[in-house]
Protein backbone atom coordinates (compact mmCIF):
# COMPACT_ATOMS: atom_id res chain seq x y z
CA UNK A 1 0.00 0.00 0.00
CA UNK A 2 1.09 3.80 -0.61
CA UNK A 3 3.15 4.85 2.18
CA UNK A 4 1.32 7.95 2.28
CA UNK A 5 -1.84 5.78 2.99
CA UNK A 6 -0.10 3.52 5.64
CA UNK A 7 1.31 6.97 7.78
CA UNK A 8 -2.44 8.72 7.30
CA UNK A 9 -3.96 5.35 8.90
CA UNK A 10 -0.88 5.63 11.57
CA UNK A 11 -1.51 9.46 12.23
CA UNK A 12 -5.93 9.28 12.69
CA UNK A 13 -5.38 6.11 14.93
CA UNK A 14 -2.36 5.81 16.90
CA UNK A 15 -4.26 6.02 19.99
CA UNK A 16 -6.39 2.88 19.43
CA UNK A 17 -3.10 0.68 19.44
CA UNK A 18 -0.49 -0.29 22.06
CA UNK A 19 2.90 2.23 21.17
CA UNK A 20 4.66 -0.67 20.34
CA UNK A 21 2.50 -2.34 18.20
CA UNK A 22 2.77 0.74 15.80
CA UNK A 23 5.76 0.08 13.87
CA UNK A 24 4.51 -3.96 12.96
CA UNK A 25 1.21 -2.40 12.05
CA UNK A 26 3.42 0.16 9.37
CA UNK A 27 5.07 -2.91 7.87
CA UNK A 28 1.63 -5.18 7.81
CA UNK A 29 -0.03 -1.83 6.02
CA UNK A 30 2.83 -1.10 3.44
CA UNK A 31 2.77 -5.19 2.62
CA UNK A 32 -0.83 -5.20 2.55
CA UNK A 33 -3.02 -5.18 -0.55
CA UNK A 34 -5.06 -1.69 -1.75
CA UNK A 35 -8.15 -3.95 -2.05
CA UNK A 36 -8.34 -4.35 1.73
CA UNK A 37 -7.82 -0.43 2.59
CA UNK A 38 -12.00 0.19 2.37
CA UNK A 39 -12.64 -2.50 4.64
CA UNK A 40 -9.75 -0.89 7.06
CA UNK A 41 -11.09 1.95 6.85
CA UNK A 42 -14.78 0.81 8.09
CA UNK A 43 -13.81 -0.66 10.74
CA UNK A 44 -14.98 0.88 14.33
CA UNK A 45 -12.18 1.15 16.63
CA UNK A 46 -12.69 1.57 20.54
CA UNK A 47 -11.93 4.37 22.14
CA UNK A 48 -9.54 3.15 24.96
CA UNK A 49 -10.70 7.06 26.67
CA UNK A 50 -14.19 5.84 26.57
CA UNK A 51 -13.23 2.51 28.67
CA UNK A 52 -11.34 4.44 31.04
CA UNK A 53 -14.61 6.86 31.93
CA UNK A 54 -16.91 3.61 31.90
CA UNK A 55 -14.38 2.07 34.07
CA UNK A 56 -14.44 4.71 36.60
CA UNK A 57 -18.07 5.22 36.76
CA UNK A 58 -19.59 2.18 36.31
CA UNK A 59 -16.45 -0.83 36.75
CA UNK A 60 -17.98 -2.15 40.07
CA UNK A 61 -21.07 -3.27 38.08
CA UNK A 62 -18.64 -4.94 35.15
CA UNK A 63 -20.28 -2.49 32.24
CA UNK A 64 -16.63 -1.60 30.92
CA UNK A 65 -16.51 -5.23 30.58
CA UNK A 66 -19.32 -5.70 29.31
CA UNK A 67 -19.06 -3.19 26.33
CA UNK A 68 -15.96 -4.85 26.04
CA UNK A 69 -17.52 -7.70 24.71
CA UNK A 70 -15.92 -10.02 27.82
CA UNK A 71 -19.15 -11.03 28.89
CA UNK A 72 -17.92 -14.04 31.21
CA UNK A 73 -16.04 -11.51 33.11
CA UNK A 74 -18.24 -8.29 33.17
CA UNK A 75 -20.88 -11.23 34.95
CA UNK A 76 -17.96 -12.18 36.96
CA UNK A 77 -17.50 -8.51 38.15
CA UNK A 78 -21.23 -8.03 38.83
CA UNK A 79 -22.01 -10.58 40.82
CA UNK A 80 -19.26 -10.01 42.99
CA UNK A 81 -19.34 -5.99 43.62
CA UNK A 82 -16.51 -5.76 41.35
CA UNK A 83 -14.72 -8.22 42.71
CA UNK A 84 -14.21 -7.07 45.77
CA UNK A 85 -13.43 -3.59 45.00
CA UNK A 86 -10.12 -5.14 44.32
CA UNK A 87 -10.77 -6.44 40.56
CA UNK A 88 -12.61 -2.70 39.95
CA UNK A 89 -9.55 -0.92 40.98
CA UNK A 90 -7.18 -3.13 38.62
CA UNK A 91 -9.13 -2.63 35.66
CA UNK A 92 -9.25 1.09 36.35
CA UNK A 93 -5.31 0.21 34.85
CA UNK A 94 -6.33 -2.71 32.54
CA UNK A 95 -9.21 -1.40 30.73
CA UNK A 96 -6.94 0.70 28.21
CA UNK A 97 -4.67 -1.67 27.38
CA UNK A 98 -7.48 -4.87 27.10
CA UNK A 99 -9.19 -2.53 24.99
CA UNK A 100 -5.88 -1.71 22.65
CA UNK A 101 -5.57 -5.37 22.20
CA UNK A 102 -9.68 -5.90 21.44
CA UNK A 103 -8.53 -2.92 18.41
CA UNK A 104 -5.37 -5.55 17.53
CA UNK A 105 -7.73 -8.17 17.41
CA UNK A 106 -10.20 -6.45 15.09
CA UNK A 107 -7.22 -5.39 12.78
CA UNK A 108 -5.83 -8.49 12.48
CA UNK A 109 -8.98 -9.59 11.77
CA UNK A 110 -8.84 -7.67 8.33
CA UNK A 111 -5.61 -8.64 7.54
CA UNK A 112 -6.60 -12.55 8.11
CA UNK A 113 -9.79 -11.59 5.97
CA UNK A 114 -9.46 -12.90 2.11
CA UNK B 1 -9.71 -16.13 25.57
CA UNK B 2 -6.68 -18.56 25.94
CA UNK B 3 -7.73 -21.68 28.07
CA UNK B 4 -4.78 -21.12 30.01
CA UNK B 5 -5.91 -17.54 31.29
CA UNK B 6 -9.56 -18.52 31.54
CA UNK B 7 -8.87 -21.50 34.04
CA UNK B 8 -6.05 -18.95 35.53
CA UNK B 9 -8.64 -16.44 36.31
CA UNK B 10 -11.51 -18.41 37.49
CA UNK B 11 -9.21 -20.68 39.85
CA UNK B 12 -7.72 -17.14 41.05
CA UNK B 13 -11.17 -15.65 41.73
CA UNK B 14 -12.72 -19.15 43.47
CA UNK B 15 -9.67 -19.33 45.52
CA UNK B 16 -9.67 -15.51 47.12
CA UNK B 17 -13.74 -15.83 47.35
CA UNK B 18 -12.79 -18.88 49.06
CA UNK B 19 -10.51 -17.43 51.80
CA UNK B 20 -13.31 -14.33 51.97
CA UNK B 21 -15.66 -16.59 53.17
CA UNK B 22 -13.63 -18.00 55.44
CA UNK B 23 -12.21 -14.56 56.98
CA UNK B 24 -16.03 -13.78 56.63
CA UNK B 25 -17.10 -17.15 58.76
CA UNK B 26 -14.32 -16.13 61.58
CA UNK B 27 -15.76 -12.95 61.96
CA UNK B 28 -19.45 -14.33 61.75
CA UNK B 29 -20.92 -11.49 59.67
CA UNK B 30 -24.58 -13.04 59.87
CA UNK B 31 -24.38 -11.49 63.80
CA UNK B 32 -23.35 -7.96 62.53
CA UNK B 33 -25.14 -5.26 60.56
CA UNK B 34 -23.67 -7.02 57.09
CA UNK B 35 -21.09 -3.64 57.09
CA UNK B 36 -18.11 -5.68 55.12
CA UNK B 37 -17.15 -1.88 53.64
CA UNK B 38 -15.66 -3.69 50.37
CA UNK B 39 -18.23 -2.56 48.24
CA UNK B 40 -17.15 0.59 46.27
CA UNK B 41 -20.94 1.74 45.52
CA UNK B 42 -22.18 1.35 48.76
CA UNK B 43 -19.04 2.40 50.37
CA UNK B 44 -19.04 5.72 48.29
CA UNK B 45 -22.54 6.77 47.80
CA UNK B 46 -24.46 4.62 50.67
CA UNK B 47 -26.82 2.72 48.05
CA UNK B 48 -26.00 -0.92 47.91
CA UNK B 49 -25.14 -2.61 44.95
CA UNK B 50 -27.07 -5.19 42.74
CA UNK B 51 -24.46 -7.79 44.27
CA UNK B 52 -24.98 -6.17 48.26
CA UNK B 53 -25.39 -9.37 50.57
CA UNK B 54 -24.24 -12.14 48.38
CA UNK B 55 -21.71 -13.26 51.27
CA UNK B 56 -24.62 -13.31 53.78
CA UNK B 57 -26.72 -15.35 51.01
CA UNK B 58 -24.05 -17.79 50.12
CA UNK B 59 -23.83 -18.63 54.69
CA UNK B 60 -27.38 -18.53 54.52
CA UNK B 61 -27.22 -21.02 51.54
CA UNK B 62 -24.28 -23.33 53.42
CA UNK B 63 -26.78 -23.75 56.72
CA UNK B 64 -29.27 -24.84 54.32
CA UNK B 65 -31.90 -21.79 54.61
CA UNK B 66 -32.80 -21.67 50.86
CA UNK B 67 -35.56 -19.05 51.83
CA UNK B 68 -33.54 -16.41 54.09
CA UNK B 69 -30.61 -17.17 50.72
CA UNK B 70 -33.31 -15.77 48.48
CA UNK B 71 -34.09 -12.88 51.11
CA UNK B 72 -31.13 -11.58 51.37
CA UNK B 73 -29.51 -11.75 47.50
CA UNK B 74 -30.55 -14.56 44.76
CA UNK B 75 -26.97 -13.90 43.39
CA UNK B 76 -25.37 -16.14 46.04
CA UNK B 77 -27.08 -19.46 44.99
CA UNK B 78 -25.17 -18.49 41.48
CA UNK B 79 -22.29 -17.40 43.17
CA UNK B 80 -22.27 -20.47 45.30
CA UNK B 81 -22.93 -22.48 42.37
CA UNK B 82 -20.17 -21.34 40.07
CA UNK B 83 -17.58 -21.61 43.01
CA UNK B 84 -18.51 -25.17 43.53
CA UNK B 85 -18.58 -26.36 40.19
CA UNK B 86 -16.29 -24.56 38.13
CA UNK B 87 -12.80 -25.86 39.83
CA UNK B 88 -14.24 -29.20 40.12
CA UNK B 89 -14.77 -29.13 35.81
CA UNK B 90 -11.79 -27.16 35.48
CA UNK B 91 -10.01 -29.86 37.61
CA UNK B 92 -11.14 -32.62 35.66
CA UNK B 93 -9.95 -30.64 32.20
CA UNK B 94 -6.57 -30.53 33.38
CA UNK B 95 -6.49 -34.00 34.10
CA UNK B 96 -7.87 -35.14 30.72
CA UNK B 97 -6.44 -32.90 28.55
CA UNK B 98 -9.77 -31.53 27.55
CA UNK B 99 -11.19 -28.03 26.96
CA UNK B 100 -14.95 -28.88 27.76
CA UNK B 101 -15.11 -25.79 30.11
CA UNK B 102 -13.13 -23.17 27.83
CA UNK B 103 -16.20 -24.08 25.19
CA UNK B 104 -18.58 -24.05 27.67
CA UNK B 105 -17.56 -20.56 28.79
CA UNK B 106 -17.78 -19.23 25.18
CA UNK B 107 -21.23 -20.69 24.55
CA UNK B 108 -22.41 -19.41 27.11
CA UNK B 109 -20.72 -15.69 26.36
CA UNK B 110 -22.41 -16.44 23.12
CA UNK B 111 -26.01 -17.12 24.25
CA UNK B 112 -25.66 -13.82 27.46
CA UNK B 113 -25.27 -11.48 24.52
CA UNK B 114 -28.34 -12.52 22.04
CA UNK B 115 -30.56 -9.54 23.26
CA UNK B 116 -33.56 -12.18 24.10
CA UNK B 117 -31.40 -13.39 27.14
CA UNK B 118 -29.68 -9.82 27.50
CA UNK B 119 -31.84 -7.76 28.20
CA UNK B 120 -34.51 -10.28 31.06
CA UNK B 121 -31.16 -10.81 32.45
CA UNK B 122 -30.16 -6.96 32.92
CA UNK B 123 -33.94 -6.30 34.07
CA UNK B 124 -33.67 -8.81 36.31
CA UNK B 125 -30.81 -7.13 37.75
CA UNK B 126 -32.06 -4.15 38.00
CA UNK B 127 -35.28 -5.53 39.72
CA UNK B 128 -32.77 -7.11 42.03
CA UNK B 129 -31.00 -3.71 42.88
CA UNK B 130 -34.12 -2.36 43.21
CA UNK B 131 -35.37 -5.13 45.84
CA UNK B 132 -31.75 -4.81 47.37
CA UNK B 133 -32.33 -0.89 48.28
CA UNK B 134 -35.94 -1.13 49.15
CA UNK B 135 -33.89 -4.03 51.96
CA UNK B 136 -31.91 -1.07 52.95
CA UNK B 137 -28.96 -4.04 52.76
Amino acid sequence: MELQKVDLFIMTNAKFFEAHHLGWIREQLIQMDDSKWPTLQMQQYKDPTTYIIVSLLGGSLGIDRFMLGDTGLGVGKLLTCGGLGIWTIIDWFMIMPATREKNMALFQGVLNYA
Amino acid sequence: MSRSRLYTIVLLACSVGSIWLWIQNSQNVLTRAGETGTCLIKTITGVPCPSCGTTRSVFELLDGHLINSLQWNPMGIIVLLIMVTSPIWIFFDLLFKKESFLRFYGQAENHLKSKWIAIPAIGLVVINWIWNICKGL
